[in-house]
């Protein structure tokens, strides 16, 4: 329990941890070599800084930028500071691949947040041949899990998330289900994981609509899915898409209950009051979770930042945290550590890491993660958390 | 039959819409022969222009309306002047000016994606009425952009015909030559084409503005959808140019009555694909003006 309890230490605790090499963790008997210390641990990030839709990545970046302060803040990595090479994709995966080159020319980095399904399957292949450890969390497709050895997730997948939108209409009796999905891999992914469970449940998908995620006029679509007759509409498809969708809908006198994955800033201000009612299901960032890493840390971003951290801040603040975490346990095994190589050696032999979430967190065999999953409701351009979501293993 | 009658009314209203990015459009090209991409960021400054008086200097929504045209004006001018002018002066070649005008696109975006960054700005509030005409939803932004298209159309066809600048900008678009040899200061004809025809654009921005926000990148698609309409159309056709922009929103919606809204992206082009193999010189280019 004592073990437990140091193990879910709140930030500082964790971050004086890894200065000290105090955590017993996964302490090899000895090391082999004594260990070649690089002067700084260098962990790359891209992010979408100059996307249209670039609210989350600068969430990302605040979460990032914090983890960092703190760990440097109790003493670096047993010694050696952390800095965060930081990259803009622009939501572009043509200009994150040239990101990531730079992030290798210049730093030689051996450990990459990603960001953003499109860029992060560009991106990935190269990392994976140059063996460079890769955390996502904020990617959602399925055509990235299980298909890399170096990439690992800390945010639910598009298979977890639709089946948990879902249940929201399951809960309600629903039977036909109409669906607005973006023509993108992470759109896709959800139609595919949302048309085989709700087809399992002994449902019937009575239209499917597709639009680019950057359309700006899907009229048509909002026509035809109005006269589909369904008893609730899914939308699959991430910020700021589902704003325009909520919008014409309602305008179009779609009354029907909708459904979706993702409620951010940019979506109320396109939807406007068309919003209300809207629910999704998404990660939940809880900072009263019963463990005190969420609440010092959240109090700790309000500070800095003036807002609450939500979803995508957490989960790139954590990023660091795992990272740094598997750099520890890769230096006391000794040698020339700091390769992706190591941080994946590290991972594998012992998959479970303090989560921000509360408790452990503990990564599956495909790179996945395990969170639950809340549903929320918007009133007044808001979303309130109702309860989380059950989803049958 | 209550899904063709919402389709049918969905492809009136967009169709307003792509006429007006046409009417502008052509209207530059026709005259000037310069492939104007710029008029993309000149559409989304307009917008920009529109949100900033209403949503952060706190003018009424009719106020801060009227400053659009007027801003795209001086917008479109200014770029003609600092950057079309200059290598016309030079002599030179439409290719030259045609990558100027691809690079000035670009970097008008990125000037505003550094000043409004490149998320969506919305007028707060503000909320269309909503008209039910049996099974048809209509709103008041897509009755508004068929007025305003009739509206437009309407003034520039009496400017062009009851005005010495218009006959200056009908002579300069049938022969720029000649137009310059008996006299038309082709320069100053061309300056006045861009901000009229910026104006026209900024009037569909406004309706974007209202209907999904602004944002820097916002003038990328209208642009293309402007080219295909003007050619559709027949360049240089002010009917033609409205009679364009219905048939493409008549088509992109009613199109997509029976096949999967997949597509919609590419049947203005397939449009456009067929009417240059069938009919190159636009499907209305006999109503000149």
């Amino acid at each position: 329990m004592t073990q437990a309890i140091t193990r879910r230490a709140a930030a500082s605790v964790l971050a004086s941890g890894l200065a000290s090499g105090r955590f017993p963790l996964n302490r090899p008997a000895r090391a082999a070599e004594p260990p070649k210390d690089p002067p700084v641990f260098r962990i790359g990030a891209l992010l979408g800084l100059g996307d249209k839709a670039n609210w989350n990545a600068t969430v990302m970046q605040r979460g990032i930028l914090m983890a960092v302060d703190e760990i440097n803040a109790a003493g670096g990595i047993d010694g050696i500071k952390v800095e965060a090479a930081i990259e803009d994709h622009q939501g572009v995966p043509r200009v994150g691949v040239d990101a990531l080159q730079r992030l290798r020319a210049r730093y030689d980095i051996q450990a990459v947040l990603l960001s953003y399904s499109v860029v992060a399957l560009a991106t990935a292949p190269i990392c994976e041949e140059q063996k460079i450890f890769m955390l996502d969390g904020g990617s959602v497709t399925d055509g990235l899990v299980g298909k890399f050895s170096y990439l690992y997730h800390n945010r639910s997948v598009a298979s977890v998330l639709a089946r948990a939108a879902l249940t929201i209409a399951k809960e309600k009796g629903f039977k036909k289900m109409a669906v607005m999905c973006a023509s993108t891999d992470d759109g896709q992914s959800l139609l595919r994981v949302s048309q085989a469970d709700w087809k399992a449940h002994g449902g019937e998908i009575v239209a499917v609509e597709q639009a680019l995620a950057t359309a700006s006029n899907v009229d048509t679509q909002i026509a035809k899915l109005r006269t589909s007759d369904a008893d609730f509409l899914a939308i699959w498809e991430f910020s700021p898409g589902p704003g325009l969708v909520l919008k014409r809908a309602r305008e179009f006198g779609m009354k029907q209950p909708i459904i979706g994955v993702e409620f951010t800033a940019e979506i109320a201000k396109v939807a406007g009051q068309n919003a209300d009612g809207f629910q999704y299901a998404s990660d939940y960032f809880n900072p009263n979770a019963g463990d005190p890493w969420p609440k010092r840390f959240a109090d700790a971003y309000q500070k800095k930042y003036g807002d609450p951290p939500e979803v995508y801040a957490a989960n790139y603040y954590e990023g660091i945290y795992v990272i740094a975490e598997l750099i520890r346990r890769a230096r006391e095994a000794g040698g020339d550590y700091f390769k992706g190589e190591r941080l994946l050696e590290a991972v594998r032999a012992k998959p479970r890491v303090p989560s921000v979430y509360g408790g452990d967190m503990v990564f599956q065999p495909d790179g996945t993660c395990l969170k639950r999953v809340g549903i929320f409701s918007v009133k007044e351009a808001k979303g309130s958390f109702e309860h989380f979501a059950e989803l049958a293993k | 039959m209550d899904l063709f009658a919402q389709l049918l009314a969905n492809g009136l209203g967009n169709g307003a819409h792509y006429a007006l990015l046409g009417l502008g459009f052509g209207l530059i090209f026709t005259t000037t022969r310069i492939v104007h991409f710029a008029y993309g960021p000149v559409f989304a400054v307009s917008a920009f222009a529109v949100w900033l008086a209403v949503a952060v200097g706190g003018l009424p929504l009719a106020a801060g309306v009227v400053l659009a045209p007027l801003t795209a004006a001086a917008a479109g001018a200014l770029v003609y002047w600092l950057a079309y002018r200059p290598f016309e002066r030079r002599g030179m070649s439409s290719h030259s000016v045609l990558i100027l005008s691809l690079g000035l696109s670009i970097v008008l975006e990125s000037l505003l994606t550094l000043i409004f960054g490149p998320n969506i700005h919305t007028v707060p509030g503000f909320a269309p009425p909503i008209f039910i005409l049996g099974p048809v939803f209509l709103t008041g932004l897509q009755i508004g952009e068929v007025i305003a298209v009739l509206g437009v159309a309407g003034a520039l066809l009496l400017f062009l015909r009851q005005t010495r600048y218009g006959h200056a900008i009908l002579a300069l678009s049938d022969d720029r030559d000649m137009a310059r040899i008996v006299g038309i200061d082709t320069d100053r004809i061309s300056l006045i084409v861009f901000a009229l025809g910026s104006a026209i654009a900024a009037v569909a921005a406004v309706f974007t503005l209202l209907n999904e926000g602004a944002t820097p990148s916002m003038g990328f698609n209208p642009v293309f959808v402007a080219f295909v309409v003007a050619v559709v159309g027949g360049l240089g056709s002010i009917p033609g140019s409205i009679l364009g922009g219905f048939l493409v929103g008549l088509v992109e919606s009613l199109g997509l009555w029976k096949i999967p809204t997949e597509w919609q992206n590419s049947i203005a082009f397939v449009l456009l694909f067929v009417v240059l193999l069938a009919r190159p010189q636009g499907l209305f280019a006999g109503a000149r003006r």
